[in-house]
């Protein structure tokens, strides 16, 4: 298991390589910054001792390896709009984003799970047909447009919950569930049809043969059985929560890492960009190996050695 | 003689599918004594495993019960609540499964499942339920069962995956065991092993089995009376020497007929032509009127009656209505 945990956290530096990479090279591809850092009526010549000092006149490698040499010390530059460090900045964004988070998976494992369980216990009948139809809709429909809805019905129409921002647990509740509705749409429909199968399995007959309830036979012997794909939608489902922390954070205005990186993309505030960027996918690589170590928890018989 | 433990009486159980109903089991009756061993024979497809099934009624939809009585103990089971009939499975009847590669749930190590099924149905606490557990573990012939309790199922060989599965079925002290192919997935040497443990249980804790095989060497070697099952109909029960010396039904006679003999090895083996009718596709007349070798014209036509004759034996064919007399 330490030698499984060793082996993982060695594999995170290749790809942290490959990741300031591509970071690099989109900041890179994105335009000259000096004609937004001078004024317009900056003459060219100022325009060229600008981009000396800043080192935009060397070779594209000897870029790369000042931005790397820089990387590993923790310095992604300073924001033009901030006049601070990026990372800093980054970082201090974080525990809203992981609150966002949080919450949204709370209220995505609230309503699959139990959703999940009824459908596949009731099969083909008409609450079944609800569930399955509304989590196809759940999926369908966009973070963006669904968040508007719903501050237009509950924080204009019915005026119970703030239109935006950051700050008591009713502020949260609009956010996490545009956010948490896409999952749980997803999760919905992969705990029915996991638990519709476990259900068929000879070791079900087995308990049932034995004498437990068909409640005891459901929350105990199938449910472990059908968290282990679900556990694996969850991991990937970060990536996804990621993409709609963006749009979500943008919509609510939630002064979390999404809207940060959304901000600083408008504003070309390109060091924030990079820091955003990369800190995000940090984040993904080390959910997903947290994933993994859930498995085995889970499933007894997976075993990493 | 003693009194029947069990008493299964024309039970029929059908599954109602998108395609029609299939009638599954038709008309089964047979019984079980205090302490004895019966066999069901019969190819796959023949309603073996539904009758087991249905008598702990853990037939799952959309088959169902339609007709019959099950008699445990004088007492119906077909008209149990689901509450009392979970108080009777792996207490008072339990069962042992086919497949002992899937039938233990993966993510529970063995002796929980075995100090599962103790504590459903003993008023006993945990501690006292995993030494029980362990014991049973020893009883089956585990080696070292403190370490193996905690061991999950994935870890051991099918032969000691169906060991764990007797020594839950036995948790309870049940009256009947249900074996349901207890030994077709297992090697032949460890197919030995299981029916001689099977059986030194049994005696020692008088439980009555009900063994389900299409294995005619597991027959000979195990029960004390066999039921032969064909097209969900049973077509002759007999005690097991009688039925080896003297099969009187043509299927029977076919089914040993297609066993191995030692003795005889030149010979090619025999089979019974054509296959098993689906439950759906059942022939007019006798079932097995069109394997038949000795078919007749009224066999075509007209579906015999199970006939029991003076020696306790009865059997499902034309060949032998006329000479005895009829069971209604």
């Amino acid at each position: 298991m330490k030698k499984y945990l060793v082996k993982r956290l060695l594999q995170i530096i290749p790809v942290l390589f490959i990741i300031s990479f591509v970071v690099f090279v989109l900041v890179y591809m994105a335009g000259d910054p000096v004609a937004l850092m001078l004024p317009e009526d900056a003459s060219e010549s100022d325009r060229e001792a600008m981009r000396a000092a800043l080192g935009l006149t060397d070779p594209f490698y000897i870029q790369y390896f000042r931005f790397v040499g820089d990387l590993v010390q923790g310095n992604f530059g300073t924001s033009f709009r901030y006049n601070q460090a990026a990372l800093p900045l980054v970082l201090e964004r974080l525990p809203a984003t992981f609150e966002l988070a949080a919450a949204s998976m709370v209220v995505a494992t609230l309503m699959a799970v139990p959703l999940g369980i009824y459908s596949a216990r009731k099969q083909n009948s008409l609450v079944d047909l609800f569930i399955t139809g509304g989590s196809v809709l759940g999926k369908a429909m966009p973070n963006f447009w669904l968040g508007i809805l719903l501050i237009l019905l509950f924080a204009v129409n019915i005026q119970v919950f703030p239109v935006s921002g950051r700050g008591t647990i009713v502020h949260m509740i609009l956010p996490a569930i545009t956010l948490g509705t896409g999952i749980a749409a997803e999760m919905t429909r992969l705990i029915r049809s996991n638990m519709l199968e476990i259900l068929n399995q000879d070791y079900i007959r087995t308990a049932r043969s034995k004498g437990v309830s068909s409640n005891i036979l459901v929350y105990k012997h199938a449910f472990r059985n059908s968290l282990i794909p679900v556990v694996t939608i969850m991991g990937l489902q970060v990536s996804h929560l990621v993409s709609g922390a963006l749009i979500t954070e943008s919509v609510f205005s939630w002064p979390g890492i999404g809207l940060l990186l959304v901000q600083a993309v408008n504003g070309r505030d390109m060091a924030v960009v990079q820091a955003a960027v990369f800190v995000i996918a940090l984040l993904v690589i080390v959910v997903n190996l947290i994933t993994d170590l859930i498995y085995r928890l889970l499933d007894p018989r997976i075993n990493y050695s | 003689m003693t009194e029947n433990l069990l008493e299964v009486k024309n039970l029929h159980t059908h599954f109602f599918t998108e395609n029609g109903v299939i009638p599954s089991v038709n008309g089964v009756s047979f019984s079980v004594k205090k302490g004895e061993v019966i066999g069901i024979v019969g190819e796959s497809g023949c309603g073996k495993s539904v009758t087991s099934l249905s008598i702990l009624q853990l037939i799952n939809k959309p088959g169902k019960i339609v007709e019959g009585e099950i008699r445990f103990h004088e007492k119906d089971l077909t008209t149990f609540s689901e509450k009392e009939i979970r108080k009777i499975r792996g207490n008072k009847i339990s069962m042992i499964f086919q497949e002992p590669l899937t039938s233990l749930n993966p993510v529970f190590t063995i002796g929980h499942q075995i100090s599962e099924a103790i504590r459903l149905h003993q008023d006993v606490d945990k501690k006292e339920a995993k030494q029980r557990s362990i014991s049973l573990l020893r009883k089956v012939g585990m080696a070292n069962p403190e370490r193996q309790y905690h061991a999950f199922p994935h870890l051991l060989s099918g032969g000691m995956r169906q060991r764990v599965m007797i020594a839950m079925a036995l948790s309870c002290n049940p009256e009947l065991l249900i074996a349901d192919e207890p030994t077709t997935a297992l090697d032949v040497t460890i197919q030995k092993q299981i029916l001689k443990l099977m059986k030194n249980l049994s005696n020692e804790l008088n439980t009555s089995i009900i063994l389900i095989t299409h294995d005619l060497g597991v027959i000979a070697e195990m029960v004390d009376r066999v039921v032969v099952m064909y097209g969900g109909e049973i077509v002759e029960e007999n005690d097991v020497y009688s039925l080896f010396e003297n099969p009187k039904h043509p299927y029977t006679k076919g089914l040993l007929n297609s066993t191995p003999k030692i003795h005889q090895l030149k010979e090619k083996l025999q089979s019974i032509e054509g296959n098993v009718p689906t439950p759906d596709q059942l022939p007019s007349g006798c079932n097995f009127q069109d394997r038949c070798p000795f078919a007749m014209d009224k066999c075509r036509e007209l579906s015999p009656n199970l006939v029991a004759s003076t020696d306790g034996s009865s059997v499902r064919c034309w060949l032998h209505q006329e000479k005895e007399v009829v069971n209604v």
